[in-house]
């Protein structure tokens, strides 16, 4: 069939009130928010989305502890770890409710403010096509197509590996500063407090991951930046997928080669997925 | 608001869809893509509505008092409609009388009214772009963009529609032409899929949280009580926010499950949720979750796609 009789056949359905066919056979809509490509990509790995799910978790942080620590602020470490595990754990429940194995793409907002940390995650929660029974097996910050070539190449995702650190810089003595000026020369106060800070943020992600069983984290994505409304408070927030193999080995994917000829710019005719032209 | 009825678009709207040169709002490869699947651009159509807003329900005089008191919740507050089913939850403070100032109660509650205008708004422009594809004969409205933004004053807000009308030749006649915020190759790619446009869908939920004692606490950084444990009403610094952690899940499975009413047995495809806070008082929040995306309806069984093969691209 030509994509123009599709498109016909389209709008015939739209003109019908008549309901869904395949695969949406629940008496709940489908929502989504995976693109079509992506959709798509799934489809072919044998996955469909079942419902939008989210987690959300706001955890409070005590008055004082960014005035007057020096060095790492415990309770906003411990508050974001509160939050990220009560989040993940409604994304899960959302999960299962909806009678998902996995959550993809998950979209992950951090805040932080002087007496609170929110975290907020918002992913598509996926199953297999015509499986009997849907049982959770993962929550990932991966996007489709991350997730079709990790499961291809043997590798399983977890779950979100989450770990943060703030840190107040601390300040030099009088004596210190006043002996180090005009001078250009490292200050080792600030540089042990930001890398370990650092490390610990890390560490704590490659914890979190240990926690889930995972093998390793992937994607891991590193923020640092202010946090609160002091410049001496820095944060640093590591994220990423846990991951485990499934298979004896890890499965060589062995990409093919190509050469594309096209220029992008002229490419203005659309392209069926099954044949050229779709004429 | 009566919505405005089909003869009533504006007169210029008139003279130019039935004249001069038709317009489309593509881009080029998507209308290429657009001629390719047999849709024809007819129009560049749109729709607005200048609504009068507020977020807080402060301008209409009455305000939201905490005077009446919550236990007559259902009896209901100046500028809060009631509708069945309308997200209500009530918190009350574990201490006892404390003093004058102390937040005895706490709720949280679906701002039914700010939802109602919200999809008036919404509704008002999307209905208007439509009208004006229906004077199109158009079969569909492609590429639509939808946008919120305030006017002058301060307190007006105008919603913006547009999209570019398609007749699709040899088509069923549709009494409502149908939407979607995808166009070109990737509205192709979701009709291969076995997926049919029916309409844009999107709304707004907001839920607003007045803190009580514990939950104000919280937000302050305050610690009280810790010797008596938080089950007496202690605060004791980090723990999790429980009373804006329900609000901020209401707003979101609110927004989910409004949107689930307008799709039927249909699919909301690409969906996308944006989320606002504003901070009213001192422990006093209103949260808003906007959900859009396409509702599409399978019209054929996906065929089965082969394994996408991985490639290297060699620039």
């Amino acid at each position: 069939m030509t994509l123009r009789d599709q498109v016909r056949q389209a709008v015939t359905a739209v003109a019908s009130p008549t309901t869904a066919k395949g695969h949406t056979g629940s008496a709940r809509g489908t929502t989504s928010d995976l693109t079509i490509d992506e959709t798509l990509l799934l489809h072919s790995a044998g996955w469909e989305p079942v419902d939008l799910v989210y987690g959300i978790s706001w955890w409070s942080i005590p008055w004082g502890v960014w005035q007057w620590a020096t060095g790492e602020v415990q309770e906003a470490s411990a508050a974001f770890t509160g939050a990220a595990e009560h989040a993940a754990k409604q994304l899960r429940q959302a999960c299962e409710q909806a009678g998902g194995s996995g959550v993809l793409g998950v979209e992950v907002g951090v805040r932080v403010s002087s007496h609170h940390v929110s975290i907020e995650l918002t992913g598509t929660a996926v199953r297999r096509i015509d499986a009997e029974s849907h049982r959770f097996e993962f929550v990932s910050d991966l996007s489709a197509r991350d997730f079709v070539l990790l499961t291809r190449a043997g590798w399983w995702p977890l779950g979100l590996a989450t770990g943060a650190s703030f840190v107040v810089a601390p300040r030099r003595t009088a004596r210190e500063w006043a002996s180090q000026q005009g001078q250009n020369i490292e200050l080792p106060n600030l540089t042990q407090a930001l890398y370990l800070a650092r490390e610990r943020a890390m560490e704590r992600m490659q914890r979190s991951g240990a926690t889930m069983k995972a093998d390793g984290i992937v994607a891991v994505k590193l923020r640092e930046g202010r946090a609160s409304s002091s410049v001496r408070v820095i944060q640093f927030v590591a994220i990423g997928t846990g991951v485990h193999l499934r298979t004896a080995a890890h499965r060589p994917i062995a990409p093919e080669m190509v050469v594309p000829l096209d220029e992008v710019v002229r490419a203005f005719d659309v392209k069926s997925l099954r044949s050229a032209g779709g004429e | 608001m009566q919505p405005t009825p089909e003869d009533e678009l504006p007169e210029a709207a008139t003279r130019r869809l039935t004249g001069g040169a038709w317009s489309s709002g593509l881009s080029v490869a998507d209308f290429a893509s657009c001629l390719d699947m047999g849709m024809q651009p007819v129009g560049y159509v749109q729709g607005y509505a200048v609504m009068q807003w507020s977020w807080y329900m402060a301008t209409g005089g009455f305000g939201m008092g905490m005077g009446r008191g919550f236990g007559t919740m259902g009896g209901g507050w100046a500028g809060t409609p009631q509708r069945r089913g309308q997200y209500v939850e009530q918190w009350q403070c574990p201490h006892g009388f404390v003093s004058a100032e102390h937040r005895m109660y706490g709720a949280n509650y679906e701002l039914t009214w700010l939802e109602e205008s919200w999809a008036t708004g919404w509704g008002l422009a999307i209905e208007r772009m439509i009208d004006e594809a229906k004077e199109l004969g158009a079969t569909g409205v492609v590429g639509v963009v939808d946008t919120m933004r305030p006017l002058v004053g301060g307190s007006t807000e105008e919603f913006r529609a547009s999209g570019t009308a398609v007749v699709v030749p040899d088509a069923p006649h549709l009494a409502t032409p149908f939407s979607t915020y995808l166009s070109g190759q990737r509205l192709a790619k979701l009709i291969e899929a076995g997926f049919a446009p029916v309409s844009v869908v999107a709304t707004m939920s907001a839920v607003r949280m007045l803190g009580y004692c514990i939950t104000h606490y919280q937000l302050a950084g305050s610690t009280v009580g810790t010797w008596y444990g938080s089950g007496a009403g202690g605060v004791s610094g980090v723990g999790p926010v429980d009373q804006v952690n329900r609000a901020e899940a209401a707003a979101r499975s609110l927004a989910r499950e409004h949107v689930r009413a307008q799709l039927g047995s249909d699919i909301l495809h690409g969906a996308t949720l944006q989320r606002a806070e504003r901070e009213i008082g001192e422990g006093d929040l209103s949260i808003q979750c906007t959900l859009k995306g396409t509702r599409v309806r399978r019209f054929k069984d996906f065929d089965p796609l082969p394994d996408a093969a991985p490639v290297v691209r060699l620039t």
